[in-house]
Order: structure tokens, then sequence, then C-alpha cells
């Protein structure tokens, strides 16, 4: 098993074309994690995916980027399980695992684009040149990241979606009439499920951002005619963010009504109740015409929530040790008619 | 958030595990057929018993072993599942109420302010994990009190342990 196993390790090191230090260190996590007692009665599906996961840390720890995602493409392994072998992994060999670099996702993630050489099956206009393509796509990422769109999101639709309107913006005038799900497959990629939901964030930020752009301001913007101008708007990102998110924070610095006061540029202070109240009054500025703060979309939109029933008194004054009568006990039981019902019905069995 | 600023933030308990044992073998199918609110899992070997008040579900083995989850209090959990127990009782089995321990306490609260994550990873290893691809929380341990906090980007909280 360990010897099948280390050759497994090699052979995915070699496929993912790793130097030798990273194999020599994902070889070596495999035999600790195979000496270890908590891997020794797993399944043999288990034992597999330890392969996969020793390369994976190992890849993270030296900076390569790779995703679950491929690593489990290339193991045939269900994520949920290959995620659980991972995090078992991280935990009884109390491994250190430095966070995905995003900047090196971008560049492994363009790299496997097929967009930047001619070919038969796609239009002369897709080609971009891949130096273009990356430095405007890094820029996208980078303000999706100001603007709260990465933290807590999986990075692939993300990356995937500033690549597509970088894409867009260099060339708009033959490309803003492709799809998203055209574009990857030109490109030769999958098309995540949530990239359009980022796409729909990004365009939202670019056309706020577009709002506070002097020689734009005078154009009506849509989500197609923003994309025309991003170089100008990611080469004023900082002023134009700043710009477009601080009115509503000299709202907020102003006596208002609001239960309690924010920080600027954070939801009103309090608890979740006060975040209720918060929220409607926000997208009340926002019917206004105001700008609304510069807030996670999750906060900025949240979904309606089920609130538990505050604890009454008679709740909060339980002990645990409070008789129990015989009436209370036999709403649980079922009546002798009941019983006969339900056995004639054989639904028990 | 100042240093100096007085924010009260209400810590709200969501959910409390507990088990007991009856110190006697349990009969699923007796269960099943006489108490009211029963699912009976027949595959997993288990049956499923909720109350309303407190509202409270057990998983009950037959071994004797019980876990009741949902009740919002210590207190709650213990008297769900003494009535639990008494129900047991009167559906006909020598049940004696013994090793009542609360094993979880799941607990929300909400920060007045939103998180950036990468960087609460960085300056807080090795005791935080993040990792976006699998869950869009911070997982943050603490050994001495044996809790595990989820710390999302929106300022919720959620500690259990």
């Amino acid at each position: 098993c360990l010897l099948t196993g280390i050759r497994r390790v090699q052979d995915l090191c070699k496929v993912l074309q790793l130097p030798k230090v990273c194999e020599e260190t994902a070889v070596s996590y495999f035999q600790r994690a195979l000496q270890h007692p908590s891997f020794h009665l797993v399944s043999l599906e288990k034992k597999e995916l330890l392969g996969g996961c020793c390369v994976f840390v190992t890849c993270r720890q030296h900076n390569w980027p790779l995703t679950m995602g491929t690593i489990c493409s290339l193991l045939y392994a269900k994520q949920e399980l290959f995620a659980g072998v991972y995090l078992s992994l991280q935990k009884e060999l109390e491994l250190s695992v430095p966070a995905l670099s995003l900047a090196d996702l971008v560049t492994t993630h363009l790299n496997s684009f097929r967009l930047f050489q001619h070919r038969d099956d796609i239009p002369a206009q897709y080609v971009e040149e891949k130096e273009k393509m990356l430095s405007r796509t890094m820029q996208v990422v980078e303000l999706a990241g100001e603007t709260w769109l990465v933290t807590g999101r999986h990075p692939v639709p993300i990356v995937t979606a500033a690549a597509f309107l970088a894409w867009q913006s260099l060339r708009p005038a033959h490309r803003l009439s492709c799809p998203l799900a055209r574009f990857c497959k030109a490109a030769g990629i999958d098309l995540p499920p949530p990239a359009h939901l980022r796409l729909k964030e990004l365009l939202g930020i670019l056309l706020r951002m577009a709002s506070q752009l002097a020689w734009l301001r005078v154009f009506k913007m849509d989500k197609k005619t923003v994309v025309k101008h991003m170089g100008d708007l990611l080469q004023h990102r900082v002023f134009l963010l700043r710009n477009a998110f601080c009115l509503e924070e000299e709202e907020e610095q102003r006596p208002v009504t609001a239960p309690g006061e924010g920080s600027p540029g954070s939801p009103p202070a309090g608890g979740g109740v006060a975040q209720e109240e918060g929220h409607p009054k926000g997208r009340k500025h926002q019917q206004e015409g105001r700008p609304g703060p510069l807030l996670p979309p999750c906060l900025a939109k949240p979904r309606k929530r089920l609130r538990t029933a505050a604890p009454s008194a008679s709740d909060s004054a339980i002990t645990g040790d409070e008789p129990i009568s015989d009436s209370d006990i036999e709403q649980y039981l079922r009546s002798p008619e009941e019983i006969r019902a339900f056995k004639k019905a054989k639904a028990w069995r | 958030m100042d240093a100096d600023s007085d924010v009260a933030l209400d810590i709200l308990i969501t959910n409390v595990v507990c088990v007991f044992r009856t110190r006697c073998h349990l009969n699923l199918r007796k269960i099943a057929l006489e108490g009211a609110n029963v699912i009976y899992k027949r595959d997993v070997g288990k049956v499923l018993m909720k109350l309303r008040k407190p509202r409270i579900t057990a998983t009950i083995w037959s071994s004797g072993k019980v876990i009741c989850t949902g009740a919002t209090s210590e207190e709650e959990a213990k008297f769900g599942a003494r009535r639990l127990a008494r129900s047991l009782q009167k559906l006909g089995f020598q049940v004696i109420f013994t090793d009542f321990k609360v094993v979880n306490v799941l607990a929300v609260c909400n920060m007045p302010f939103e998180i950036r994550l990468p960087e609460f990873t960085k300056n807080n290893r090795p005791n935080a994990s993040y990792e976006p691809e699998l869950h869009p929380a911070v997982c943050y341990r603490i050994k001495t009190l044996r809790a595990t906090l989820q710390i999302f980007s929106t300022g919720s909280i959620t500690v259990t342990g």
C-alpha cells in the first residue's frame, strides 16, 4: 500500500510538472500520514486521496497555484471526500498550509486559456495577447478584492469573470456581443456556475465607479458601455472607489435616526435586530439616489432570515429539574385505537 | 471600532446537544409503533423522536443511548431529556435517567463590522484556517477551550464546542 501510494504521488507530481523538491516533500508527507494511527483504518479510496492531498499541501507550501478542483479532476474524486481527507491530514500532521495566492492563480488559470494563438474554430478578433490580458485581469481581480467580492467566495469563478471582462475591454467593438458562456467555450475552459453572479457584481461596481469619472458623467452607462471604459476606470480605481462610496460615509457621520453609530463604511453597530433596521435604511438611501456603503454583497442585499423568537420569561425560568406531569407525556404516546390503526396500515415496519 | 467604544454584543445560543443513557435495552419497533412524533430509521438502527416543548429532537438507539438536540439552553436540554426519558418509561421500558452530559453548545454572534478574511487569517496563524474553495468562513480553533469559531466576512461568528 505504501509503495503503490508513493508511486501514485510521484506520478501525480510528474503530471503536474512539479520540481523534484516538491515531489520529495509530498512523498515524505504521505509516508508520515500513513504511519499516523488516524489513517491506518481508513478506506482504500481515502488512502488514494491521501496522496493527492499531500501533493496539494506541498504545492500550497511552495506557492505552486493548484486548486482543489484541478486535483480532484486528476484523481476522479468527489470534492467533498477530498476536502474531508485534506482537513484531517492538515489537523493530524499539524501542517501549516499558506493561503492560495490569487495572483498566482490568475496566472495559472490564464495559462489554460486557448485564446492566445490563432485557431480555425474561433474568430480572429477573439485572439488576444497573453501579457495584456494577464495584466488587465490582475487589475480586475485586485478591484474585486478591494470591493468585498473575493472574501468568502470560491476564487475560480471570480478569476473567470475578471478574465472575461478584461478580454472584452481590450477589443470591445468585436467582443461585447460575446456572452460569457461562448467566451469560456472559445477559451476551452469550464464555466463555473457562480461566474455569472460574480460578473454581475463586478459590472455593478464598475458602473458605480463610472458615475464618478468626470468625462463619463454625461453618458448614460450600462453594463455593455462601461466595459469600453474599463481601462480608465482601472487606472483611477483608488480615487473612484473612494468617491463612489464616500458620500454614504458623510451621511453616517451626521446625526441620523438609525440606532447607534457605525464606523465609516460599515453597517450600523449593534446586534441582529439593529442590523435589520439598518439595512432597510441603507436601501432607502439608495432609492433616494444616494450611493450605498461599500458592503459585502450578502450584506447589501440580505436574504430574509427566520428569526427565532426571543426567549419568554417562562422559558428563561426553566431549571431542568421541574416535575413532569403525566398529561404532558400523554401527547407523545399513541392511543390504543391509533396503535391498532397503525398496525393495520403496517406503516411502522 | 474604537477600543473605548462600548458596544453590546448579543450572543444567542441556538443549539445545545446533550446525551444520556437509559441503562436498559430499548425496543425501537415498539417505540415506533406506540410513540407519536416518531421516525423509525431501520437502515441505520435508530429512532428519531421530536418533542414540542421544549422543541428538541432525540435520537434513540437500542443500546439505550439517547442524543438530544435543538434546545436553546442547558437547562432546557436537561428538561427535554428528562421528558423524553419519562415518555420511554410510559411506553413500558425500565428507564433510569443516568450519565446526562451536555456535549456541545452552538452560539451565534454578530459583529458590527465586516471582516477581511485573508488578512485575518494571515495575522492569526496557526489558529485560523481559511479555505475559500471549501467554506466561505475562517475556522478559528481555541485549543484551551476546545472551541471552534466560524468567522464570516459579514461579521457573523458561530461558536461551537
